[in-house]
């Protein structure tokens, strides 16, 4: 990492350090475990392992201080994720709170609400979920029709969810719910906090292409949740999600590519091993994945690099697109390099590069579409007139 | 001398406002001595990569990435790109620096072609040298190392050629046991060859930028079938496609600027990987910017055919961008082994 200050040594030696610690005992059966594909994996040791981290202060290390967090630099947080990724410690079950309940709360949240919830999301003791899309509103959000209806003893919540990670292990899931039943698109929405574990929940696990399962689909039939369990004011709901979307971006992308790193090394090692990597067509495709990768780091750098009056405002969707493209192509390559034994499953589980190659087919579409990002630069970078046919 | 990015803007801003008033692309199918003039010393540009000491700015590859971004964007046809990269190469040689740092001198880089050196005299053939015949002082790429040889020294010939494109002049030029100085040894040709890969990969990425605005430009006021073509999805995610590409493009010039700069150790890897990139993609957007443009795209009055000859020469001139990459993974080892992370 040449291009980080150089008094950040001792920031990653700590965590170096702290990794070394901890991922060890009845954690080491974590190395490389989780991940997209492989949500299934050691699930109880890593809520035990979230609580690990939140002991040691490693969540909301980004977080003001104010919060409960660590105020951690942009570059600190950066290091933060290479180092996790290089140790191979677990995929994390906590981001949903971290990254996203968490800082919504502590910026549109009121003081009781930052008290109870807070503390939870840093412990790693409170696992979240986010309640967005549904069966009408993929790409497009304001389509949501899950209503809630505030009465005596608080709000009443009916609908359907989709696509919901991690909603099996979640005590809470953050739910946009239209609460003015008379609204349309983006008016009448409010941003409700509802406990998972009740009988008016109901989460049935969607069985993917891989054959495993980490998304679910959310049914609230007349679920119950507290009258101030409500961010931001009723009917706010759609403002204080886009502020959600806005966490979305950000410092664990260079994490993300030491990850897409051990991924690619494990390929290039394999195509030695079997001798692929003299076919010159093979070689090709591999020095082309290299590339790209090296394309997805310098943006990164170069992102973060940027000033705030350097930015386009588009720097996430442009990183989207190069990355779940090239992702897609990795797991691909991945097949190719292992030949015909790649279309053999062997045992119960699929291998890592096979889950490379399926579930990487979801990366174009989670997270806003590739369609939905190339409308975003269309129309924020360039001032390109909207379709007409779409609504605002 | 480190730039800070409000520093970097105010001078990307002064030399866009510069060129864009005295060198606009479709003016440079012709020679304009006036604007080379104006750059070196009034602008103090080719000054810019020159130590202090030598009469330059002092200035580190970020700062020159920023403008040739930017001559780039107006296709600048005059020869400075060669002579600043030139006054990267010859730093050790500081009687030659004041000329090259004041314009007065320009030069032009003959890196690619078969040269033997012997007993201080070059001879060979070097087939298409970009802006030989409008400079003074030739850098040339022996099989013992780096030389500098007179353009109107003994035993040299330019002769001027016509290129497809008209906005970079290329020249023969033959040396028949000419006078030469040595400035470098085997090592330093490719180290030049590797800080020109940059500057072209800068210079691309400014004007595939450039390529994309245009398109834009027109999509917004062309309208057919009653509304702007740039209401339509099809054509506003090609924009879009583009835009990915060029930024992803930009990145790898704005990471190899910093490792020419010696923010980095991994120039030899990222700088044809850079070049690789940015021709590549330059050639792309200048392709489908044409293709944007409809009918008037294809018309010699728009400046559409300029950049799309520009990067395809590029890329033909100073390597196919396959084979860039594949040189940037030897480099980095890529196949034979090796952490990535």
């Amino acid at each position: 990492m040449t291009d980080l200050p150089s008094d950040i040594g001792d920031f990653r030696q700590e965590v170096r350090s702290w990794l070394a610690e901890h991922l060890v005992g009845r954690f080491a059966a974590l190395v490389g475990s989780g991940g997209p594909g492989r949500e299934h994996e050691h699930v109880e040791l890593r809520t035990a392992w979230e609580r690990e981290l939140g002991t040691g202060g490693w969540i909301g290390l980004g977080w003001p201080v104010a919060a409960g967090g660590r105020g951690a630099t942009v570059e600190q947080q950066v290091v933060f994720h290479e180092e996790y990724a290089r140790a191979g410690a677990p995929a994390r079950i906590g981001h949903m709170g971290e990254q996203l309940a968490g800082p919504t709360i502590a910026t549109f949240g009121t003081q009781e609400q930052k008290d109870r919830f807070l503390p939870g999301i840093l412990a790693g003791t409170e696992l979240w979920c986010q309640g967005y899309s549904e069966p009408g509103a993929g790409s497009d959000l304001a389509g949501v029709r899950t209503r809630a209806e505030l009465r005596e003893d608080g709000w009443h919540v009916d609908g359907q969810k989709v696509w919901t990670s991690l909603a099996h292990l979640a005590d809470w899931c953050f739910v946009i719910a239209r609460t003015d039943p008379g609204s349309s698109r983006h008016r009448g929405l409010s941003y409700l906090l509802v406990p998972m574990d009740q009988p008016g929940v109901e989460v049935r696990p969607i069985v993917q292409l891989t054959g495993t399962s980490e998304f679910n689909e959310v049914f609230f039939d007349d679920a119950v949740t507290a009258a101030d369990n409500v961010v931001g004011e009723p009917g706010e709901g759609w403002r204080v999600a886009m502020g959600t979307l806005a966490f979305e971006r950000g410092v664990s992308t260079l994490g993300q590519q030491v990850g897409f790193a051990h991924e690619l090394e494990d390929v290039l090692r394999l195509a030695q091993q079997n001798g692929r990597v003299e076919d010159p067509l093979v070689a090709d495709r591999l020095v082309d994945a290299w590339a790209g990768l090296q394309v997805l780091r310098h943006t990164a750098l170069r992102t973060l690099d940027n000033d705030a009056a350097s930015s386009t405002g588009v720097e996430a969707s442009v990183s989207k697109l190069l990355w779940a493209p090239w992702h897609q192509r990795l797991g691909e390559l991945a097949m190719a390099v292992q030949g015909p034994a790649s279309t053999l499953v062997d045992g119960a589980d699929l291998s890592p590069l096979q889950n490379l190659f399926l579930f990487t087919r979801s990366d174009t579409i989670y997270g806003g579409s590739n369609e939905v990002q190339r409308n975003i630069i269309a129309e924020r970078r360039w001032g390109l007139p909207r379709d007409s046919w779409s609504r605002s | 001398m480190t730039s800070t990015p409000e520093e970097l803007r105010e001078l990307r801003s002064a030399v866009r406002g510069f060129l864009e008033q005295h060198a606009p692309a479709r003016a440079q199918l012709t020679q304009d001595a006036t604007t080379w003039k104006r750059l070196t010393e009034e602008l103090g540009l080719t000054a810019l990569p020159v130590a202090e000491g030598s009469g330059g700015a002092g200035a580190t590859f970020v700062e020159l990435a920023v403008v040739l971004e930017e001559t780039g964007r107006s296709l600048l046809r005059a020869p400075y790109l060669s002579t600043v990269v030139a006054a990267l190469v010859l730093q050790g040689a500081d009687d030659l620096l004041p000329s090259l740092a004041d314009g007065s001198a320009p030069a032009a880089l003959a890196l690619a072609g078969s040269v033997r050196s012997s007993a201080g005299r070059l001879t060979g053939t070097l087939e298409q040298v970009v802006d030989a015949a409008e400079a003074a002082l030739l850098v040339v790429a022996a099989d013992d190392g780096l030389h500098v040889v007179p353009r109107d020294g003994e035993g040299v010939t330019v002769t001027p050629l016509t290129p497809l494109d008209g906005t970079r002049p290329q020249a023969r030029v033959q040396l028949a046991s000419a006078p030469a100085r040595v400035v470098g040894d085997a090592a330093a040709a490719p180290h030049a060859r590797d800080l020109l890969h940059v500057a072209l990969a800068c210079e691309s990425a400014g004007a595939a930028e450039r390529c994309i605005e245009l398109a834009v430009e027109h999509l917004k006021v062309r309208e057919q079938f009653g509304r702007p073509l740039g209401s339509f999805q099809a054509l506003r995610h090609r924009v879009a496609d583009l835009t990915v590409l060029l930024e992803g493009a930009r990145s790898t010039a704005w990471y190899a600027a910093r490792a020419a700069a010696g923010l980095s150790e991994d120039l030899p890897v990222v700088a044809p990987l850079a070049l690789a990139t940015c021709a590549e993609a330059f050639r792309t957007i200048a392709g489908e910017s044409i293709q944007l443009h409809g009918g008037i795209g294809f018309t010699w009055e728009h400046d559409a055919h300029l950049y799309f000859k520009r990067a395809w020469t590029t890329a033909l001139l100073h390597g196919e961008p396959r084979t860039l990459r594949h040189l940037a993974a030897t480099r980095a080892g890529v196949l034979t082994g090796g952490d990535l992370a």
